[in-house]
């Protein structure tokens, strides 16, 4: 945990930071919102203290109820990594400007992104899907995104499933099987 | 979309006839207006270039990788990468598994060197439960993921002068990955896919077929790499199609955020295991060998002097491991408080990261797997414009790209 990072994170984005400076661990994590983004992060690369030249991840999160655009940087002025969580957008239009004129490589991720999530990426010149194929109309990484059967949603319904059709014939209709593994469900 | 427009394609029938049938979606040249700003400026043909589609099933391409491919005569102009062929949701799968399970989840992902995809869910799963796991399990750690290092590093040699256009290299590569793979075996049940790191230590403690077996290799592993190194480092024909192509400048690398060997073969010392430590590598004596050329040549050195490194931290380990034991103590349902954690290894192919959110429950939240090869296959379109047909593989092969990993 870098403290003087802290503060010289605070100094450097003053009031474009949205709530107070964490750390946990060996990550520090700032929240911005998603009209200061692009702001923001030309700020942690150039600034002479800062020096986020190092783009690590850049990934899409669903809270449930909204959108949240996730980049880890890293900068040898600091032991710690830096997390900036971009958020919130909302569920129906989510956009937020695009990372790729600081991080060219940041096009797929955000194309990745894009796939999973259907975040809008202002600024990418090439958002379009990158996994799924092209006529896929659904985004797979959504909450709401259906799961095919009960199996692959939760190993324990697999698992008690399965032991229920092996219970002895004659054995009395729901009772519990064996083992109880309703813990994993 | 607007309705699809008709393409003329070779007959079925009779080879030397063209018919026109309806173009579907899947065709190199998409039926409708571009979507993006970049297909337009790919898809518009200039006069004297042509489409070529290579892949997805090809050996040069290491996996299931389709490359579209802009060439004029011989040369590649622009290149379109298209993924998703491995695509199998695994991350989905991973939030709809509880802790324990995403370790074999993730093994198949970089099914080289799987000891790195499945060591990285677990130090993530590690930091939100705050563990702290034995000494000896940390070095167990660290000796089975230099061994799977070295073992894909002399697979990567053995396939790049395969790509070029040598035989034997390969099968050298291969004697090497057989007795690593033995010994992993031995220590793991496994030879491909261990599913032997644990949340909270490793699956088994070192045994006697595993260390009779390492002191074997151990005896020679050094002389068999001078004799590879002499196969291959001034041998013409390799050097030439090696030296000067696919050459990748410090700034075009950090901003295509390049990691690991293509990214340290153009100066930059970034290796995660000296920039950012994790697990006993802070308390190892090993050097980050780095080359400023940024071809495919220096990349090939890079690697060799790698696996030096990883020999002198494999006789440290050996030296340093402590007795103790190899699991932290732990109960079988693990519930990590709601947090978020990010974790990051040293993989063969750079940086490879994931990003883990816990709600509080016995499944993970959000589980979000970055791998080097991403990244680093993207750089390819920056690398290959200008060059040949035949050395866009070659380049290919010296990034060294992991299908498995990249499309997860």
């Amino acid at each position: 945990m870098d403290r003087s990072l802290a503060r010289r994170l605070t100094a450097t984005l003053g009031e474009r930071l949205d709530g107070p400076v964490t750390a946990r661990h060996d990550t520090t994590e700032i929240r911005v919102k998603p009209a200061v983004v692009a702001d923001v992060l030309t700020a942690l690369h150039d600034a002479p203290d800062l020096r986020f030249e190092v783009l690590a991840d850049l990934c899409g999160v669903d809270t449930g109820t909204d959108f949240q655009v996730v980049y880890h940087l890293w900068s040898e002025a600091t032991p710690d990594w830096l997390r900036v969580i971009c958020g919130p957008l909302p569920r129906d239009d989510p956009r937020v400007s695009s990372a790729t004129f600081l991080w060219k490589g940041a096009e797929w991720a955000e194309r990745e992104a894009y796939d999973m999530f259907g975040i809008i990426f202002e600024g990418n010149r090439d958002l379009r899907r990158i996994y799924m194929p092209p006529d896929y109309e659904s985004f797979p990484l959504r909450k709401d995104f259906p799961l095919p059967d009960e199996a692959s949603r939760s190993p324990g319904l697999g698992v008690r499933e399965v032991e229920q059709m092996r219970q002895p014939i004659g054995a009395v209709a729901g009772a519990p099987a064996r083992r109880d593994r309703s813990g994993l469900a | 979309m607007t309705a699809p427009q008709q393409t003329r394609v070779r007959s079925l029938d009779d080879p030397e006839v063209f018919v026109e049938r309806p173009a579907t979606l899947y065709d190199a040249v998409p039926p409708y207006p571009p979507r993006t700003e970049r297909e337009a400026e790919f898809y518009a043909l200039q006069e004297g270039e042509m489409l070529i589609n290579i892949g997805p099933h090809h050996p040069s391409t290491h996996g299931v990788l389709r490359l579209v491919t802009k060439i004029e005569d011989e040369i590649v102009v622009d290149l379109d990468p298209v993924l998703g062929y491995l695509h199998r949701g695994v991350e989905k799968i991973c939030e709809n598994s509880d802790w324990h399970m995403v370790i074999s989840h993730c093994d198949p992902l970089e099914y080289i060197a799987s000891m790195f995809s499945e060591m990285v869910p677990v130090y993530a799963a590690e930091k939100l439960l705050d563990l702290r796991v034995p000494r000896r399990a940390e070095y167990i750690r660290v000796l089975a993921m230099e061994l799977t290092r070295i073992l894909s590093h002399g697979l990567y040699i053995g396939w790049l002068a395969l790509d070029v256009g040598a035989i034997t290299p390969v099968l050298y590569g291969f004697i090497e990955r057989d007795e690593i793979a033995e010994m992993l075996a031995a220590l793991t049940g496994q030879r491909l896919l261990y599913n032997y790191m644990r949340i909270g230590g490793v699956n088994g403690d070192l045994n006697h077929e595993f260390m009779s077996r390492l002191g074997d290799w151990m005896g020679h592993a050094g002389k068999r790499l001078d004799d590879n190194m002499r196969l291959l480092n001034e041998n013409e024909i390799f050097v030439k199609r090696t030296r000067g192509l696919g050459v990748l400048d410090r700034e075009t690398a950090i901003r295509n955020c390049v990691t690991g060997p293509p990214l340290r073969a153009t100066g930059v010392p970034y290796d995660v295991r000296r920039a950012h430590p994790y697990s006993v590598y802070p308390e190892l004596d090993f050097e980050v060998p780095t080359r400023t050329e940024g071809d495919s040549y220096a990349r090939y050195l890079l690697h060799l002097d790698e696996i030096k490194q990883s020999m002198r931290i494999i006789d440290q380990v050996l030296e340093q491991i402590p007795d103790g034991p190899i699991m932290a103590k732990l109960p079988r349902l693990l519930r990590p408080r709601p947090g978020r954690s990010f974790a990051s290894i040293e993989s063969p192919r750079g940086q490879y990261s994931v990003y883990a959110m816990s709600d509080g429950t016995d499944q993970p939240y959000r589980l979000r797997l970055h791998d080097p090869s991403f990244f680093n296959l993207e750089a390819v379109t920056q690398m290959v414009p200008g060059t040949l047909i035949a050395d866009l593989m070659a380049i290919l092969a010296s990034l060294d790209p992991i299908m498995g990993g990249i499309d997860k």
